[in-house]
Protein backbone atom coordinates (compact mmCIF):
# COMPACT_ATOMS: atom_id res chain seq x y z
CA UNK A 1 0.00 0.00 0.00
CA UNK A 2 1.77 3.44 -1.11
CA UNK A 3 2.09 6.41 1.37
CA UNK A 4 0.66 9.13 0.34
CA UNK A 5 1.78 12.35 1.15
CA UNK A 6 1.03 16.04 0.32
CA UNK A 7 3.40 18.20 -0.11
CA UNK A 8 3.47 22.46 0.44
CA UNK A 9 6.40 23.82 -1.03
CA UNK A 10 6.40 27.38 -2.39
CA UNK A 11 9.08 26.98 -4.61
CA UNK A 12 9.19 23.34 -5.97
CA UNK A 13 10.61 23.22 -8.94
CA UNK A 14 14.42 24.25 -8.76
CA UNK A 15 16.80 22.04 -7.14
CA UNK A 16 15.39 20.44 -3.91
CA UNK A 17 17.00 18.00 -1.53
CA UNK A 18 13.79 16.49 0.27
CA UNK A 19 11.70 16.53 -2.49
CA UNK A 20 14.66 14.70 -4.83
CA UNK A 21 15.15 11.94 -1.67
CA UNK A 22 11.30 11.74 -1.71
CA UNK A 23 11.31 10.44 -5.17
CA UNK A 24 13.57 7.76 -4.74
CA UNK A 25 11.40 6.45 -2.56
CA UNK A 26 9.67 3.14 -3.36
CA UNK A 27 6.12 3.22 -2.47
CA UNK A 28 5.38 6.58 -1.92
CA UNK A 29 3.22 8.62 -3.45
CA UNK A 30 3.87 12.53 -3.50
CA UNK A 31 1.32 15.69 -4.44
CA UNK A 32 3.05 18.98 -4.07
CA UNK A 33 1.16 21.95 -3.76
CA UNK A 34 2.40 25.85 -3.66
CA UNK A 35 0.07 27.55 -1.23
CA UNK A 36 -1.59 26.53 2.42
CA UNK A 37 -5.07 27.31 0.70
CA UNK A 38 -4.60 24.80 -2.09
CA UNK A 39 -3.41 22.01 0.66
CA UNK A 40 -5.99 22.06 2.76
CA UNK A 41 -8.55 22.45 -0.01
CA UNK A 42 -7.03 19.21 -1.14
CA UNK A 43 -6.85 17.62 2.56
CA UNK A 44 -10.44 18.53 2.95
CA UNK A 45 -11.43 16.01 0.18
CA UNK A 46 -8.47 13.62 -0.10
CA UNK A 47 -6.91 11.38 2.31
CA UNK A 48 -3.14 11.51 2.96
CA UNK A 49 -1.08 10.77 5.65
CA UNK A 50 0.84 12.99 6.21
CA UNK A 51 0.73 16.94 5.33
CA UNK A 52 5.11 18.27 4.74
CA UNK A 53 5.71 21.99 4.79
CA UNK A 54 8.74 22.90 3.35
CA UNK A 55 10.22 26.47 3.51
CA UNK A 56 11.84 28.98 5.76
CA UNK A 57 11.60 27.83 9.57
CA UNK A 58 9.24 30.46 11.02
CA UNK A 59 6.86 30.70 8.02
CA UNK A 60 6.89 26.35 7.82
CA UNK A 61 5.94 26.35 11.71
CA UNK A 62 3.20 29.10 11.29
CA UNK A 63 1.54 26.95 8.47
CA UNK A 64 2.23 23.71 10.63
CA UNK A 65 0.37 25.21 13.78
CA UNK A 66 -2.54 27.10 11.04
CA UNK A 67 -2.87 23.39 9.72
CA UNK A 68 -3.26 21.64 13.00
CA UNK A 69 -6.01 23.55 14.24
CA UNK A 70 -7.92 22.29 11.40
CA UNK A 71 -6.71 18.51 11.11
CA UNK A 72 -6.54 17.50 14.56
CA UNK A 73 -5.07 13.64 13.55
CA UNK A 74 -2.77 14.53 10.57
CA UNK A 75 0.58 13.83 10.97
CA UNK A 76 2.23 16.81 9.95
CA UNK A 77 6.61 17.76 9.60
CA UNK A 78 8.11 20.76 8.62
CA UNK A 79 10.84 20.74 6.96
CA UNK A 80 12.87 23.96 7.67
CA UNK A 81 16.78 24.82 7.23
CA UNK A 82 17.30 25.96 11.07
CA UNK A 83 15.40 27.20 13.65
CA UNK A 84 16.91 29.91 15.89
CA UNK A 85 14.24 30.69 18.42
CA UNK A 86 13.51 28.53 21.12
CA UNK A 87 9.75 29.77 21.12
CA UNK A 88 9.34 28.02 17.88
CA UNK A 89 10.36 25.05 19.09
CA UNK A 90 7.66 24.75 21.68
CA UNK A 91 4.78 25.53 19.36
CA UNK A 92 6.37 22.46 16.77
CA UNK A 93 5.91 20.18 20.35
CA UNK A 94 2.77 21.64 21.62
CA UNK A 95 0.87 20.88 18.45
CA UNK A 96 2.67 18.01 17.93
CA UNK A 97 4.50 19.19 14.65
CA UNK A 98 7.71 17.07 13.39
CA UNK A 99 10.57 19.11 13.31
CA UNK A 100 13.51 18.41 10.31
CA UNK A 101 16.14 19.72 9.60
CA UNK A 102 17.38 20.53 5.66
CA UNK A 103 20.65 21.41 6.69
CA UNK A 104 21.73 18.08 7.96
CA UNK A 105 24.03 16.29 5.25
CA UNK A 106 22.80 14.60 2.56
CA UNK A 107 22.69 11.35 3.77
CA UNK A 108 21.22 11.87 7.72
CA UNK A 109 18.63 13.84 6.20
CA UNK A 110 17.41 10.91 3.75
CA UNK A 111 17.95 8.43 7.00
CA UNK A 112 15.38 10.89 8.33
CA UNK A 113 12.98 11.28 6.47
CA UNK A 114 12.56 7.57 5.64
CA UNK A 115 12.01 6.99 9.24
CA UNK A 116 9.60 9.47 9.24
CA UNK A 117 7.89 7.95 5.74
CA UNK A 118 8.42 4.64 8.18
CA UNK A 119 6.36 5.89 10.57
CA UNK A 120 3.42 6.34 8.61
CA UNK A 121 3.10 3.04 7.57
CA UNK A 122 -0.26 1.74 8.71
CA UNK A 123 -2.25 -1.55 8.26
CA UNK A 124 -4.47 -1.57 5.15
CA UNK A 125 -8.07 -0.58 6.29
CA UNK A 126 -10.91 -1.72 4.36
CA UNK A 127 -13.72 0.63 4.16
CA UNK A 128 -16.35 -1.28 2.82
CA UNK A 129 -18.19 -4.36 4.21
CA UNK A 130 -20.69 -6.47 4.15
CA UNK A 131 -24.91 -5.45 5.37
CA UNK A 132 -25.16 -7.34 8.97
CA UNK A 133 -29.26 -7.16 10.10
CA UNK A 134 -27.66 -5.42 13.12
CA UNK A 135 -26.95 -2.07 11.79
CA UNK A 136 -29.73 -0.23 11.69
CA UNK A 137 -28.73 2.28 9.44
CA UNK A 138 -25.96 1.98 6.83
CA UNK A 139 -24.78 4.41 4.25
CA UNK A 140 -21.93 6.72 2.50
CA UNK A 141 -20.67 9.84 3.95
CA UNK A 142 -20.54 11.48 0.76
CA UNK A 143 -23.95 11.50 0.33
CA UNK A 144 -24.78 11.98 4.02
CA UNK A 145 -22.30 14.14 5.77
CA UNK A 146 -21.76 13.17 9.27
CA UNK A 147 -23.16 16.49 10.71
CA UNK A 148 -26.63 15.56 8.69
CA UNK A 149 -26.72 12.08 9.63
CA UNK A 150 -25.39 12.59 13.74
CA UNK A 151 -27.99 15.64 13.78
CA UNK A 152 -30.91 12.91 12.43
CA UNK A 153 -30.02 10.49 15.08
CA UNK A 154 -29.52 13.01 18.09
CA UNK A 155 -33.50 14.70 17.24
CA UNK A 156 -34.61 11.33 17.28
CA UNK A 157 -32.80 10.62 20.61
CA UNK A 158 -31.55 7.25 19.60
CA UNK A 159 -28.79 5.52 21.72
CA UNK A 160 -26.47 3.17 20.03
CA UNK A 161 -22.69 3.39 18.04
CA UNK A 162 -21.97 5.27 14.87
CA UNK A 163 -19.39 3.46 13.15
CA UNK A 164 -17.12 5.30 10.49
CA UNK A 165 -14.89 3.80 7.99
CA UNK A 166 -12.71 5.71 5.61
CA UNK A 167 -9.60 5.62 4.03
CA UNK A 168 -8.31 7.92 6.96
CA UNK A 169 -9.35 4.74 9.33
CA UNK A 170 -12.01 3.97 11.57
CA UNK A 171 -13.85 6.00 14.39
CA UNK A 172 -16.77 5.62 16.62
CA UNK A 173 -19.36 7.58 17.84
CA UNK A 174 -21.69 6.16 20.97
CA UNK A 175 -24.82 8.13 21.42
CA UNK A 176 -27.13 7.99 24.40
CA UNK A 177 -30.17 9.67 24.40
CA UNK A 178 -29.68 11.87 21.20
CA UNK A 179 -26.69 12.94 22.79
CA UNK A 180 -22.71 12.57 21.91
CA UNK A 181 -21.34 10.46 25.07
CA UNK A 182 -18.04 9.00 23.65
CA UNK A 183 -15.55 9.02 20.59
CA UNK A 184 -13.03 7.45 19.12
CA UNK A 185 -10.57 8.12 16.22
CA UNK A 186 -7.20 6.70 16.65
CA UNK A 187 -5.53 8.23 19.59
CA UNK A 188 -7.77 11.07 19.66
CA UNK A 189 -10.91 10.89 21.93
CA UNK A 190 -13.91 13.00 22.75
CA UNK A 191 -14.62 16.29 21.02
CA UNK A 192 -11.55 16.56 18.94
CA UNK A 193 -12.25 12.43 17.62
CA UNK A 194 -15.68 14.64 16.46
CA UNK A 195 -14.63 17.35 14.99
CA UNK A 196 -12.08 14.91 13.06
CA UNK A 197 -15.34 12.71 11.91
CA UNK A 198 -16.74 16.27 10.94
CA UNK A 199 -14.50 16.52 8.11
CA UNK A 200 -14.68 13.19 6.16
CA UNK A 201 -16.27 13.09 2.90
CA UNK A 202 -15.57 9.84 1.80
CA UNK A 203 -16.12 6.59 3.21
CA UNK A 204 -19.03 4.62 5.02
CA UNK A 205 -20.85 4.77 7.94
CA UNK A 206 -22.79 2.03 10.09
CA UNK A 207 -25.43 2.16 13.17
CA UNK A 208 -25.83 -0.28 15.73
CA UNK A 209 -29.23 0.54 18.05
CA UNK A 210 -27.86 -0.02 21.72
CA UNK A 211 -24.55 0.08 22.20
CA UNK A 212 -23.97 1.87 24.96
CA UNK A 213 -20.21 2.92 25.79
CA UNK A 214 -19.26 3.02 29.87
CA UNK A 215 -16.87 5.66 29.08
CA UNK A 216 -17.99 8.83 28.68
CA UNK A 217 -15.68 11.57 26.98
CA UNK A 218 -18.08 14.31 25.68
CA UNK A 219 -20.14 15.98 27.96
CA UNK A 220 -21.79 19.09 25.79
CA UNK A 221 -24.80 19.01 24.21
CA UNK A 222 -25.39 18.15 20.86
CA UNK A 223 -26.03 21.48 19.57
CA UNK A 224 -23.25 23.20 21.17
CA UNK A 225 -21.05 20.48 19.19
CA UNK A 226 -22.62 20.81 15.78
CA UNK A 227 -22.17 24.40 16.07
CA UNK A 228 -19.07 24.83 17.08
CA UNK A 229 -17.71 22.34 14.85
CA UNK A 230 -19.92 24.16 11.48
CA UNK A 231 -17.98 26.81 12.83
CA UNK A 232 -14.71 25.56 12.40
CA UNK A 233 -15.70 23.52 9.55
CA UNK A 234 -16.45 27.01 7.95
CA UNK A 235 -13.16 28.41 8.86
CA UNK A 236 -11.32 25.74 7.22
CA UNK A 237 -13.58 26.55 3.91
CA UNK A 238 -12.68 30.63 4.31
CA UNK A 239 -8.55 29.20 4.56
CA UNK A 240 -9.54 27.27 1.22
CA UNK A 241 -10.62 30.20 -0.62
CA UNK A 242 -8.32 32.59 0.59
CA UNK B 1 13.69 -0.18 -9.38
CA UNK B 2 13.53 3.99 -9.18
CA UNK B 3 15.55 6.15 -11.20
CA UNK B 4 15.93 9.67 -9.34
CA UNK B 5 16.62 12.24 -12.37
CA UNK B 6 13.39 10.45 -14.03
CA UNK B 7 11.40 11.11 -11.04
CA UNK B 8 12.40 14.00 -10.86
CA UNK B 9 11.71 15.39 -14.46
CA UNK B 10 8.16 14.07 -13.86
CA UNK B 11 7.71 15.66 -10.83
CA UNK B 12 8.90 18.96 -12.58
CA UNK B 13 6.94 17.97 -15.79
CA UNK B 14 3.78 17.59 -14.17
CA UNK B 15 3.88 20.95 -12.04
CA UNK B 16 4.72 22.27 -15.39
CA UNK B 17 1.53 20.70 -16.89
CA UNK B 18 -0.65 21.92 -13.91
CA UNK B 19 0.10 25.69 -14.49
CA UNK B 20 -0.39 25.54 -18.35
CA UNK B 21 -4.01 23.62 -17.60
CA UNK B 22 -4.73 26.51 -15.46
CA UNK B 23 -3.02 29.01 -17.62
CA UNK B 24 -5.91 27.61 -20.47
CA UNK B 25 -9.00 27.51 -18.08
CA UNK B 26 -8.23 31.55 -17.70
CA UNK B 27 -7.72 32.21 -21.27
CA UNK B 28 -10.71 30.03 -22.07
CA UNK B 29 -12.48 31.95 -19.21
CA UNK B 30 -11.19 35.17 -20.86
CA UNK B 31 -12.28 34.25 -24.66
CA UNK B 32 -15.81 33.68 -23.17
CA UNK B 33 -18.04 36.69 -23.96
CA UNK B 34 -20.86 34.84 -22.82
CA UNK B 35 -19.35 35.47 -18.92
CA UNK B 36 -18.89 39.04 -18.80
CA UNK B 37 -17.37 39.44 -15.23
CA UNK B 38 -13.65 39.14 -14.53
CA UNK B 39 -13.06 38.98 -11.69
CA UNK B 40 -9.94 40.82 -9.37
CA UNK B 41 -9.47 37.36 -8.20
CA UNK B 42 -9.11 35.93 -11.70
CA UNK B 43 -6.37 38.25 -12.77
CA UNK B 44 -4.71 37.58 -9.40
CA UNK B 45 -4.45 33.67 -10.62
CA UNK B 46 -3.42 34.74 -13.87
CA UNK B 47 -0.58 36.73 -12.88
CA UNK B 48 0.43 34.34 -10.10
CA UNK B 49 0.30 31.17 -12.81
CA UNK B 50 2.36 33.49 -15.50
CA UNK B 51 5.00 34.19 -12.66
CA UNK B 52 5.55 30.66 -11.77
CA UNK B 53 5.55 29.34 -15.66
CA UNK B 54 8.11 32.53 -16.64
CA UNK B 55 10.44 31.55 -13.91
CA UNK B 56 10.48 27.77 -14.13
CA UNK B 57 9.91 27.35 -18.31
CA UNK B 58 13.22 27.59 -19.67
CA UNK B 59 14.50 25.57 -16.29
CA UNK B 60 11.92 22.14 -16.96
CA UNK B 61 12.05 22.68 -20.81
CA UNK B 62 16.28 22.56 -20.15
CA UNK B 63 15.92 19.80 -17.90
CA UNK B 64 13.59 17.70 -20.54
CA UNK B 65 15.76 18.58 -23.55
CA UNK B 66 13.14 20.77 -25.50
CA UNK B 67 14.32 24.00 -24.81
CA UNK B 68 14.73 24.75 -28.67
CA UNK B 69 11.72 23.29 -29.50
CA UNK B 70 9.40 25.07 -27.25
CA UNK B 71 10.65 27.99 -25.53
CA UNK B 72 9.83 30.36 -28.45
CA UNK B 73 6.51 29.07 -28.45
CA UNK B 74 5.92 29.13 -24.36
CA UNK B 75 6.95 32.90 -24.33
CA UNK B 76 4.81 33.82 -26.92
CA UNK B 77 1.79 32.66 -25.12
CA UNK B 78 3.28 33.93 -21.97
CA UNK B 79 3.88 37.39 -23.71
CA UNK B 80 0.27 37.47 -25.28
CA UNK B 81 -1.23 36.29 -22.31
CA UNK B 82 -0.80 39.56 -20.03
CA UNK B 83 -4.41 39.68 -18.37
CA UNK B 84 -7.56 38.11 -18.72
CA UNK B 85 -9.36 41.19 -19.63
CA UNK B 86 -6.45 41.58 -22.33
CA UNK B 87 -7.32 38.13 -24.09
CA UNK B 88 -10.51 39.35 -24.66
CA UNK B 89 -9.41 42.27 -26.52
CA UNK B 90 -7.00 40.08 -28.77
CA UNK B 91 -7.97 39.64 -32.29
CA UNK B 92 -9.71 36.75 -34.00
CA UNK B 93 -6.07 35.82 -35.73
CA UNK B 94 -3.92 36.47 -32.64
CA UNK B 95 -6.52 34.59 -30.38
CA UNK B 96 -6.09 31.54 -33.45
CA UNK B 97 -2.26 31.97 -33.34
CA UNK B 98 -2.53 31.96 -28.85
CA UNK B 99 -3.77 28.62 -29.41
CA UNK B 100 -2.26 27.04 -31.88
CA UNK B 101 0.72 27.82 -29.77
CA UNK B 102 -0.15 26.86 -26.25
CA UNK B 103 -1.24 23.67 -27.92
CA UNK B 104 1.67 22.89 -29.67
CA UNK B 105 3.41 23.08 -26.01
CA UNK B 106 1.08 21.25 -24.27
CA UNK B 107 1.18 18.57 -26.53
CA UNK B 108 5.02 18.20 -26.42
CA UNK B 109 4.15 18.22 -22.97
CA UNK B 110 1.87 15.59 -22.51
CA UNK B 111 4.05 13.06 -25.42
CA UNK B 112 7.14 13.62 -22.82
CA UNK B 113 5.13 12.88 -19.78
CA UNK B 114 3.92 10.01 -21.40
CA UNK B 115 7.25 8.67 -22.34
CA UNK B 116 8.53 9.22 -18.81
CA UNK B 117 6.02 7.16 -17.91
CA UNK B 118 6.40 4.38 -19.66
CA UNK B 119 10.07 4.44 -18.70
CA UNK B 120 9.15 4.64 -14.84
CA UNK B 121 6.81 1.52 -15.80
CA UNK B 122 9.63 -0.37 -17.22
CA UNK B 123 12.27 0.82 -14.38
CA UNK B 124 9.46 -0.60 -11.80
CA UNK B 125 9.76 -4.26 -13.64
CA UNK B 126 13.48 -4.30 -12.82
CA UNK B 127 15.88 -4.75 -10.10
CA UNK B 128 18.90 -2.93 -9.68
CA UNK B 129 21.36 -5.32 -10.68
CA UNK B 130 19.25 -6.20 -13.88
CA UNK B 131 19.38 -2.22 -14.32
CA UNK B 132 23.12 -2.08 -14.77
CA UNK B 133 24.39 -5.30 -15.67
CA UNK B 134 22.37 -4.71 -18.87
CA UNK B 135 23.66 -1.39 -19.38
CA UNK B 136 27.17 -2.33 -18.75
CA UNK B 137 26.96 -5.09 -21.52
CA UNK B 138 24.92 -2.81 -23.67
CA UNK B 139 28.15 -0.09 -23.75
CA UNK B 140 29.27 0.13 -27.11
CA UNK B 141 32.67 -1.31 -28.13
CA UNK B 142 35.75 1.45 -28.22
CA UNK B 143 38.05 1.37 -30.80
CA UNK B 144 41.39 0.69 -30.29
CA UNK B 145 44.38 2.08 -32.08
Amino acid sequence: METRLLILNADPVFQDKALAIFDTMEAVETRIVRTLSEAVAILLGESFDAFIIEGEAALAVEQGTNARQHFPSLKIACLAPHLRENEAFTITEQQNITLIFTTRNQLRLEHRLKNFVRSLERPSVTPAEGIDPCHSLIGNLNQFSAAEILQMSCLSQRSGRFTFKSGRGNSEIYLQHGSVRHAVFGSLEGESAVAEIFRWRQGRFYFEEGIISQVQTVDRPWAHLLIDNLQKLDETLELVSV
Amino acid sequence: MRDKSLETKLRVLTLQLDNWNKLHDLITYGLDKAKPIISAEQERQLTEVRAYLLQETEYVFKQLDILGELSGKAMNVLQRVSSVRGVRDLTNDEIRRLEMEWNGVFTKLGVVQGQLKARRKELASQTAFKYYFSRVFRRPAMASS
